[in-house]
Formats: structure tokens, sequence, C-alpha cells
């Protein structure tokens, strides 16, 4: 399943998706929240989430395709949330489940190294009446690196 | 000719001061020749020339050597992506 929505979510919710009576053995959840970015009051700070709808959703099923062929995955969620977003909101809700740990681990990690790199998302940050737009992070161009051995 | 719209995100979008365009353009042409046509025909359109601007062809990533195709619905240019 793969979501791009304004609302928040429910990881309750989600896991109980990503169970398959009698077979999941194992299932790994990520959860991406927004970190407190300048010393300004929290209450004033808040980030702007964009989008392209059509391209995102297709970016996220092609890293989560790409996924399901390198491991033996029984489901796979995605779950970005766009729009306005406070400190300490949940932005990204990334689950799988398998059969076995190793590759639910793996997997999870894949789906969010690629979703940093790969997937139509712009954030833009802002404190008060200042806002900017973040910079991509060389870190996360590189962390692909090790997926393409 | 070929009518094209072009979409702008993020930044590029406020660089360029308007979120699509409807550009005219005549096949064969690559996306970094479209970039080099926009950039001469929009206001602030130099920013398409920056590095690291990228791009993608009916909602799928795309190169600067890669040609538009004769079907093209909508090419898009934005900044490096942030998401997650």
């Amino acid at each position: 399943m793969i979501r791009v929505q304004e609302e928040d979510f429910q990881v309750d919710e989600l896991y109980q998706r990503l169970l398959k009576a009698n077979e999941t053995g194992a299932v790994v959840m990520f959860v991406g929240l927004v970190r407190q970015f300048s010393d300004l009051p929290k209450a004033i700070c808040h980030f702007e989430l964009e989008h392209y709808p059509g391209m995102t959703e297709r970016n996220l099923q092609t890293i989560v395709d790409e996924a399901k062929k390198r491991w033996s995955l029984l489901d796979v969620c995605v779950v970005h949330r766009v729009g306005r977003l406070s400190v300490d909101d949940q932005i990204v809700f990334v689950g799988v489940s398998a059969a076995h740990r190793a590759e639910a681990f793996q997997a999870c990690d894949f789906v969010m190294d690629y979703l940093k790199s790969r997937a139509a998302f712009w954030k833009k940050e802002s404190q008060g009446s200042n806002s900017h737009w973040v910079q991509a992070n060389d870190q996360d161009e590189m962390s692909l690196e090790r997926w393409k051995k | 000719m070929l009518k094209v719209k072009v979409v702008f995100f993020a930044s590029l979008k406020e660089r360029i001061g308007q979120s699509e365009y409807l550009a005219e353009i005549a096949l064969p042409l690559s996306i970094g020749d479209l970039k080099h046509l926009l950039a001469s025909q929009l206001n602030q359109g130099s920013a398409l020339l920056e590095k690291g601007i990228q791009s993608s062809i009916d909602f799928e990533f795309a190169r600067d050597a890669d040609m538009v195709p004769e079907t093209v619905k909508e090419v898009a240019f934005f900044p490096p992506v942030t998401g997650g």
C-alpha cells in the first residue's frame, strides 16, 4: 500500500495491515518525525512539504517493486505526509513484513534510502517569518551506493 | 511544432514565478536542449541551468541527454528531492 496524504497516520493500524496470518515472521517499521530545527520556540517552526502528484506515487511504487524483487517480502506499506507539518509530527512510515527478520530489516532500510533521493518531495522550513527550502544532503545520495553492489 | 506542458516545483517554481508553462517545441529535442530553450523564454529561466536541477518526462525521472518523445504529455523541472 502506498499513500501520500495530508492527514496523520496511525502506526497500529498500519502494523495490522502488514500482518499475514500464518506467514508473517517479522515486521520492521520506520517512522520519520519532524525534529526541532531551530532555537526559536517550536510553536512558530514548521515544515511545508510539497510533492508532484502523479509522479511521487509512481516513484514510491517503483521503489517498493524493486524491494520486492530483491527480497522475499509479504507486504510493504509506505505512507508519506504532505502539507504543513509541525515539530514532533510524523512525516513518513515505511513498514515491511516478511517470513524472516533479515529481509524485513534490509528492505525497510532500502525503501527509506531510495525514498530520500528518488521520490518527488520537497521540504520548506519556516521559522516565524523566515523560510527556506531544505537543500538535498549529499550523504543521502551516497547512501544509495551500498545497494548498488 | 509540438505543444508541451512544462511544470516546475519547489524553489525552482518560486524563482521562475510560475508553476507551469506551455512550451512550443520542435523535435528532436533533448531535455538539456529544452532547458536552454526555456531559459531564453522565461523570466529567471536561467535558474533551470543551475547545477543539480532535475527533470522528468511523463512522471519518470529523466536526464539532460534524454530525448523528448513525440507522445510527451508533461515535462517537469525541479531541485533535488528532500523527502523522508
